[in-house]
């Protein structure tokens, strides 16, 4: 078909701006709908969110901080098997992924969830396998999942996280941690944390980083190994215990016994190393029921 | 009158019916008016709460562990009977609902006295015949949280038929699945650990601590299984 001039002199510049659009567009619209897309939302906030992600699929759930006043959520599936829920009540914002058709192949039962906060969050994320993953948030956060590994790096709040076997790394934490598992391990890195308890059945724990004066440390797993590496300027008083397995103390030339407070000693039924480490402003108690408990010096 | 007067009459006499000096006031003040129709919702709001919220049974479970591994209330040091149900269980249908989570730790330490009274007069024999964790045939004695163990074995038992349900049998159950079932096996293997330990040394603290953690994380994970097998249904 051929177009006169006047007559593209008269649509070309009504269609053009559509057809701009039109592209622009498209995008967006195939990303709300159907399977193996791409879905993201935007909520304003005005204080500090309260975010809720429940993932009753599978997948990774990435957060990360950035300084403006908005919560971005973006969600990648597979398939069309997997609902995304999504609600805002002024600061509290719900992410709700259900398994839409249970008969489903495994493989299309997931549903990553990737998240932008502002600095000041709070989070409760809720998950059943696959890695949570939480950078730079300053916030209370309580992360749950059961066969999912968590990272947490430069976190900052009151942190609670159960697994039932997945393994948790917390780098460059600050605040409060309390984390509770049964197969799963726990690695503290460089922590800035005055309440440590962690609690594993099997798994292995290691702490590496400074006791801050006044924190409380616990650490327990029944049959792992409970590792502490302390620094050379730190100040605690420690109690480590096992029942059937072995207290590894690599740290004589710095632990003196107890100058002050109770006057304890082991039950005659586990063996224990109590002793102080400068002047015991913290308290550190580890204790592994048949695994071994370590205690060191860092280089 | 005031309004502050009126704030007054209503938190001293409430507002059911309002006293007469207060309705006149009322009657004129869109503030007053106002604070009194909030109130009026909220008790219209209250009314429709159901008075009993049944908790998880494992809340008692829990609870318990927590009570004796704090040596709060203490197992009998005798042997407790096979097929009976133990006495408190009854008792905990009795508490269900919103006075369990009030008065639990008081009434439990009541009881548990009395029952350590009794036991001495009556010796019971235990009923953990059968039980995944792999509980004695035999009597045992001084069994450390048997309540606890039995009531969490009998959750385990009548979850089973639920799980290969909806996990369509173990074969095609899912990674969560499989990871809920090892775990709750490795759970019970540590659980036997720990007793094996406690029945060579009654008086190992380290041990009666992670056995107490231990059935604390039985109760979780069957929870979880159950709110799972739910999910998935």
């Amino acid at each position: 078909m051929i177009v006169g001039p006047a007559t593209r002199k008269i649509f070309l510049p009504a269609i053009l701006p559509v057809l701009g659009a039109g592209m622009l567009l498209l995008p967006v619209m195939s990303s709300a709908a159907g399977a193996g897309q791409k879905i993201e939302k935007h909520f304003t906030v005005k204080g500090r969110p309260v975010v809720m992600i429940q993932n009753v699929a599978d997948g990774r759930i990435e957060v990360k901080s950035w300084k403006n006043s908005e919560v971005v959520v973006s969600a990648s599936q597979p398939s069309d098997k997997v609902g995304l829920d999504m609600e805002q009540a002024d600061d509290r914002i719900d992410v709700i992924a259900n398994i839409l058709d249970t008969s489903a192949p495994q493989s299309e039962l997931s549903e990553n969830i990737q998240l932008t906060v502002p600095e000041q969050t709070e989070l409760q994320i809720k998950t059943q396998t696959g890695l949570i993953y939480v950078e730079q948030v300053t916030g209370d956060m309580k992360l749950e999942s059961i066969a999912g590994d968590v990272h947490l790096k430069e976190v900052s709040g009151y942190i609670i996280v159960h697994t039932t076997g997945g393994s948790f790394v917390c780098t460059q934490c600050s605040g409060k941690l309390d984390f509770n598992t049964i197969s799963g391990s726990a690695q503290i890195l460089q922590p800035s944390l005055k309440s440590v308890n962690l609690i594993t059945t099997t798994g292995n724990i290691l702490f590496d980083g400074d006791f801050i004066r006044t924190g409380i440390y616990t650490m327990k797993s029944g049959r792992g190994l409970v590792e502490v590496r302390f620094s050379g300027t730190d100040s605690f008083d420690l109690n480590a215990q096992t029942s059937s397995g072995t207290v590894d103390n690599r740290a004589e030339a710095f632990l003196k016994p107890d100058t002050h407070g109770f006057r304890r000693s082991a039950s005659k039924y586990a063996k224990g190393l109590f002793g102080t480490v400068g002047n015991g402003l913290a308290k550190v108690e580890l204790s592994s029921f048949s695994g071994t408990v370590r205690i060191l010096k860092r280089d | 009158m005031q309004c502050k007067d009126v704030a007054q009459a209503i938190e001293q006499e409430g507002f059911a019916p309002l006293p007469e000096a207060a309705r006149g006031h009322v009657a004129g003040c869109a503030v007053c008016s106002s604070l009194l129709a909030d109130f009026e919702s909220i008790v219209a709001a209250a009314a429709q709460l159901p008075s009993e919220v049944e908790p998880h049974s494992r809340v008692w479970v829990v609870l318990r562990a927590q009570l004796e591994a704090e040596k709060i209330i203490r197992e009998p040091q005798l042997a407790v009977a096979a097929e009976k149900s133990p006495w408190w269980q009854g008792f905990a249908e009795l508490l269900r609902g919103r006075v369990l989570a009030v008065s639990a730790v008081a009434v439990v330490m009541i009881f548990a006295a009395g029952y350590f009274q009794m036991s001495h007069r009556e010796p019971l024999t235990a009923a953990v015949d059968g039980a995944p964790a792999g509980t004695a045939s035999q009597p045992v004695a001084a069994e450390p949280f048997a309540a606890a163990a039995l009531s969490l074995d009998q959750e385990e038992q009548s979850l089973a038929p639920v799980q290969t349900v909806s996990t369509g049998g173990a074969t095609n159950a899912s990674p969560v699945d499989n990871s809920l079932r090892e775990n709750l096996a490795t759970l019970n293997t540590f659980i036997k650990e720990c007793r094996k330990r406690l029945q060579e040394d009654p008086n190992d603290q380290v041990a009666r601590d992670y056995l107490a953690a231990a059935y604390q994380q039985k109760a979780e994970i069957l929870a979880a299984m159950m709110e799972r097998g739910r999910s998935v249904n």
